[in-house]
């Protein structure tokens, strides 16, 4: 009796371990193997380093230097060839045997092919986004936006997001879209969070960026 | 441990269950959103360095500043200007919409055409426009050869001020034709009442932003009316937190639930065409309750009282008049609405601090009846809200440099004496400047046409005037016709030599005093883009043109180019302000004005024969006895025998006595039986579909709902009572038919629609452009069966009959 009893117990266990095979085994897809299939990684052009540019450098240029306004207030960007050529204007004497400076020479500032840079924030078509309204008018410093870019040595991997063709920065390179840092995710509920925190819901309404 | 279905459910189960723990789902559908926004076939500006062009927006008379982000050489937004003094960063639909006025490339003429297969069979070919201009000069000369330099007609739908109508009115005068026509808008309406009333040649101006009553009589002022740009900044400010305390109290008067009506704090509805009859009802409140301001009315009005002329006979005044016909219990009968609303919206209207009485229909696309207008008009007056803060404004002129006058020959001078086709100015219309359907009559009635050559400017009549199937008639027996439209709209399509235009954004143009604008304003437009096609601006083919013409027709166009005539008007603004400003100011701000408005004492400002605000006008009994008594000029039909009461029957007046000189209320003559045709036919406009001579952008399509447009079906709007009445159900096909034809549509039923009546928008129904236009609804103007409203003689475009049948 008790055998008989058991039988059908330890059946039922058995069945559940199916459950827990194709529960396991989807949790492992979901968090492990899409992320993977889902971004492609992809490298810069050249390996540019802030650090050596930046304003603890030798060089010791400031963040505006580069990324500047226009006078009319849009804002440059990422600068083109021009912009280098200013200090590294000389093919023939580079400023240090570095491979990747004599890669900008020979590929770009030779050829006078502006350097196709892969954008960690880029944005929708769809989206106007004024720089100098959150830099100046709401004195928002780059990093608390872009990550502290200013000290690195290596630019991040660049992960491209095969469906939406956008860098994984926006999403945020979490995939549950965890959150620790105010740069980590560039989504339209983070600008809105933002404003919200700052008092300026007002800039919530569609059109403001959407027009 | 058996995998049998049992194990699989539960194997599948809990794979579902770890997808959903998981961010795979969330993460897809965000993703997949985003992909879609990525196909290869959904267009997307250029990536670029921006840049923005200033200017203003031509596609209307409203004269709203935008600025065109560009990316490279490509325009691709436009956005209103913040600091444009008219808009102040608002625009309509239409004018965000103008790229594609630009860059739809199968609306646009890209180079001089001329016709080789029959009218409207639509074979062209190329030609140059050194060919285009000699076959129009060799036309032109002619006609002067011979002698009948009357035989070249233009219609021209440009603004009326701006240099562009100036010019093309000059080359027909230079020329000796007296046969310039406009195209009839409601500004014609507005400035015979600033005539009438108060003496001035000139549009009306409203200060509307410092107004805290509107009582509008059918303008839609969030459908588009006059200058939408302005207006909905206006109405933003009406609705402010600033403006919370004195909020701006609207009382619109619609026969339809419009986004106006839905949006004011008191919508009444009288029967369409009774609208005089309201604002004379509202005016008797406000006499018998002695509600009016007693200062203007007593020292700077004419005819309120009853009065005794020279001759000693008495005359009734406007308050006798009012205060015997227009009793609210008989307004009520007349109108509809019940005599307690009467009352109280004349309180409300009489006790507010600023109000305004504002007359219109619709868009202001279209004229409106002279009477009416007047009505509503006097109320202003009743309340001496004549050239007040908050009030009607009587503005001054933008002291533009008159041009040097046109040179005259003989052929010119002979030219000239002769009468107008459309009589419009003779002593039958003597308030009116241009009368199309008139010009289209006079046409239609003669074994030949009177009319040689036609130029057309800027105006599109063939889809925009009331029974346009007439003027297509008349367009037929016209030997040859010149389109200088940029466009490929209909009435291009009936012409036989095509001289293309540049499209808005890649020419100068002005706008000179838009209508209704409470300051004088200059608005000039700037090139946004390089032109993209072979076109060439209208105002350097009018002058090339004169300067191949030549003798005294080319000394009266001195200038080398468009540019050149006109920074010769705009030299008069360099000193005219408080500060000195060059050419480059006003081209690089795109306006000239005067903020501060000199109100100035009433003793001076009125020019009318009594100096004073008239209720009754000396100028309509100048006129009307001079008609009655044969004095016309050359030229025109006799009249010989005919009494007083006869002459007025003859101007489509019906009341007798001294009203007629007065506002008041005509009842329309019937376009049809009523048993014949029970229901009311009456077009509407909406903001986002341009009405005018230029086509709607395939963008605002996109905004029209599903119960106005599907597909290429057309739905009017129709109370659910009336329509019951005919089974018809929401969705519904039928038939309209009028006396002048039929339209096929569909049935929306609309509680906002009065019972009785049939709304159809104007703004569908092209038979030219291309697929996102051509064939999509029906056009009113197909059956309007329009006839002449009293006294201005303009076509009454809101009252045709017709029946439903259901198809």
């Amino acid at each position: 009796m008790e055998a008989d009893a058991k039988k059908p117990g330890r059946l039922k266990m058995d069945g559940w371990i199916f459950f827990l095979v194709g529960l396991i085994a989807a949790l492992i897809v979901g968090w492990m193997v899409f992320p993977l299939l889902l971004y492609s990684e992809k490298s810069q052009p050249l390996i540019f380093s802030h650090a050596s540019h930046g304003p603890e450098s030798d060089a010791g240029l400031d963040c505006e230097e580069c990324h500047f306004f226009y006078e009319d207030g849009t804002f440059s960007g990422i600068p083109g060839i021009k912009k280098c050529m200013e200090c590294h204007e000389d093919p023939e004497s580079p400023l240090s045997e570095n491979s990747e400076e004599v890669k900008l020479f020979t590929d770009y500032v030779g050829t006078k092919k502006e350097i196709p840079w892969l954008v960690y924030a880029r944005q929708p078509d769809c989206v106007y986004f004024p720089h100098i309204a959150h830099v100046k008018m709401a004195e928002i410093e780059c990093k608390v936006c872009h990550g502290d870019f200013a000290t690195r040595k290596v630019p991040p991997t660049y992960k491209l997001n095969r469906l939406t063709r956008y860098s994984i920065d926006i999403w945020g390179r979490n995939i549950a879209g965890y959150k620790k840092n105010t740069w980590d995710t560039m989504k339209m509920d983070d600008c809105a969070d933002c404003h919200k925190r700052k008092g300026k819901e007002n800039n919530n309404a569609c059109f403001v960026c959407h027009k | 441990m058996e995998f049998n279905r049992r194990n699989f459910l539960k194997f599948v189960a809990g794979g579902l269950g770890g997808t959903l723990l998981s961010p795979l789902p969330w993460k897809l559908i965000d993703d997949i959103a985003i992909w879609t926004q990525n196909w290869a076939w959904v267009p997307v500006p250029e990536r670029g360095k921006f840049s923005y062009i200033k200017t203003v927006c031509t596609l209307c008379p409203g004269a709203c500043g935008i600025q065109v982000r560009k990316v490279g050489s490509r325009a691709v937004k436009i956005e209103g200007r913040s600091e444009y003094p008219v808009n102040q960063g608002a625009i309509c639909p239409l004018g965000m919409a103008g790229l594609q006025t630009l860059y739809n490339e199968g609306i646009r003429w890209k180079a001089p055409m001329k016709r080789v297969g029959p009218r409207g069979s639509e074979k062209w070919k190329e030609i140059s426009w050194d060919e285009a201009l000699d076959t129009l000069t060799t036309r032109i000369k002619g006609l002067r050869d011979k002698g009948v330099p009357e035989e070249l007609a233009a219609i021209d739908g440009n603004q009326s001020r701006s240099t562009m109508a100036l010019l093309i009115k000059r080359l027909l005068s230079s020329i000796g034709s007296p046969n310039y026509l406009r195209m009839p808008q409601e500004e014609d309406t507005h400035t015979m009442v600033n005539f009438l009333m108060q003496g001035i040649n000139g549009p009306l101006a409203f200060d509307l932003e410092n107004t805290d009553f509107i009582l509008s009589f059918g303008c839609g002022l969030l459908d588009g009316w006059g200058f939408p740009g302005s207006m909905l900044s206006v109405w933003r400010h009406w609705i402010s937190d600033e403006q919370k305390k004195h909020k701006t109290h609207v009382v619109q008067v619609d026969p339809r639930a419009s986004n106006t009506a839905s949006k004011a704090d008191i919508w009444l509805a009288p029967f369409p065409g009774t609208e005089a009859a309201l604002a004379l009802g509202i005016a008797h409140v406000i006499i018998k309750e002695k509600l009016y301001s007693k200062e203007f009315i007593e020292n700077h009005c004419f005819g309120f009282y009853d009065w005794f002329d020279e001759k000693g006979v008495e005359h009734k005044g406007f308050s006798g008049i009012v205060l015997g016909k227009y009793s609210p219990a008989n307004v009520e009968i007349i109108t509809g609405i019940k005599r307690r609303v009467i009352i109280e919206v004349a309180r409300k209207f009489a006790s507010a601090h600023a109000p305004i009485a504002l007359a219109g229909r619709g868009k202001g696309t279209f004229p409106g009846s002279l009477y009416e207008f007047m009505a509503v008009y006097a109320l202003n007056a009743l309340k001496g809200r004549i050239n007040t803060k908050g009030g009607t404004l009587i503005t001054d002129d933008v002291p533009l440099a008159p041009w040097a006058e046109v040179e005259y020959d003989s052929v010119a001078n002979n030219g000239l004496t002769k009468e107008r086709l459309d009589r419009a100015g003779t002593s039958q219309y003597p308030f009116t400047r241009s009368l199309i359907h008139k010009f289209t009559e006079a046409i239609n009635g003669n074994q030949s046409s009177p009319v040689d050559t036609l130029l057309l400017c800027s105006a599109n009549p063939v889809y925009t005037i009331p029974d346009n199937q007439s003027f297509i008639q008349a367009l037929a027996k016209i030997p040859f016709i010149v389109s200088l439209s940029p466009f490929m709209d209909e009435t291009s399509m009936m012409a036989d030599m095509i001289l293309p235009d540049h499209s808005h954004l890649e020419k100068m143009i002005d706008i000179v005093r838009p209508t209704g604008i409470q300051y004088p304003l200059y608005a000039l437009s700037q090139p946004v883009v390089k032109p993209l096609y072979s076109t060439r601006h209208s105002g350097d083919v009018i002058i090339s043109l004169a300067k191949r013409i030549g003798g005294s027709v080319a000394g009266s166009f001195q200038w080398a180019n468009f540019e050149e005539a006109v920074k010769e008007r705009v030299s008069g603004l360099y000193d005219a302000g408080k500060s000195k400003v060059s050419w480059e100011d006003i081209t690089k701000n795109g306006y000239w004005y005067t903020p501060s408005h000199s109100f100035g004492e009433w003793t001076d400002i009125f020019k009318t024969p009594s100096r004073k605000f008239e209720f009754f006008s000396t100028e309509i009994e100048l006129a009307l006895k001079a008609y009655s008594k044969g004095l016309r000029p050359v030229g025109a039909y006799a009249l010989e025998g005919k009494s007083f009461d006869d002459t007025l029957l003859d101007l489509g007046i019906r009341s007798k006595g001294d009203e007629v000189y007065m506002p008041h209320y005509e009842e329309l003559k019937s376009s049809g039986d009523k048993n014949q045709y029970p229901l009311l036919f009456l077009p509407i406009e909406f903001i986002n579909l341009a009405s005018g001579w230029i086509g709607s952008p395939p963008f605002l399509n996109k905004t029209l709902f599903d119960h106005q447009l599907t597909k290429d079906d057309l739905f009017v709007e129709v109370n659910p009572k009336t329509a019951s009445q005919y089974r018809l159900a929401e969705g519904s096909r039928a038939i309209l038919q009028s006396s002048k034809g039929e339209l096929s549509v569909r049935i929306h039923l609309f509680d906002g629609a009065m019972p009785g009546v049939i709304f159809v928008p104007f703004g569908l129904g092209h038979t030219a452009y291309d697929k996102y236009l051509k064939g999509k609804g029906v056009n009113p103007n197909e059956i309007i069966d329009p006839i002449e409203d009293p006294l201005s003689g303009q076509p009454v475009w809101w009252n045709t009959r017709v029946k439903v049948i259901k198809a």
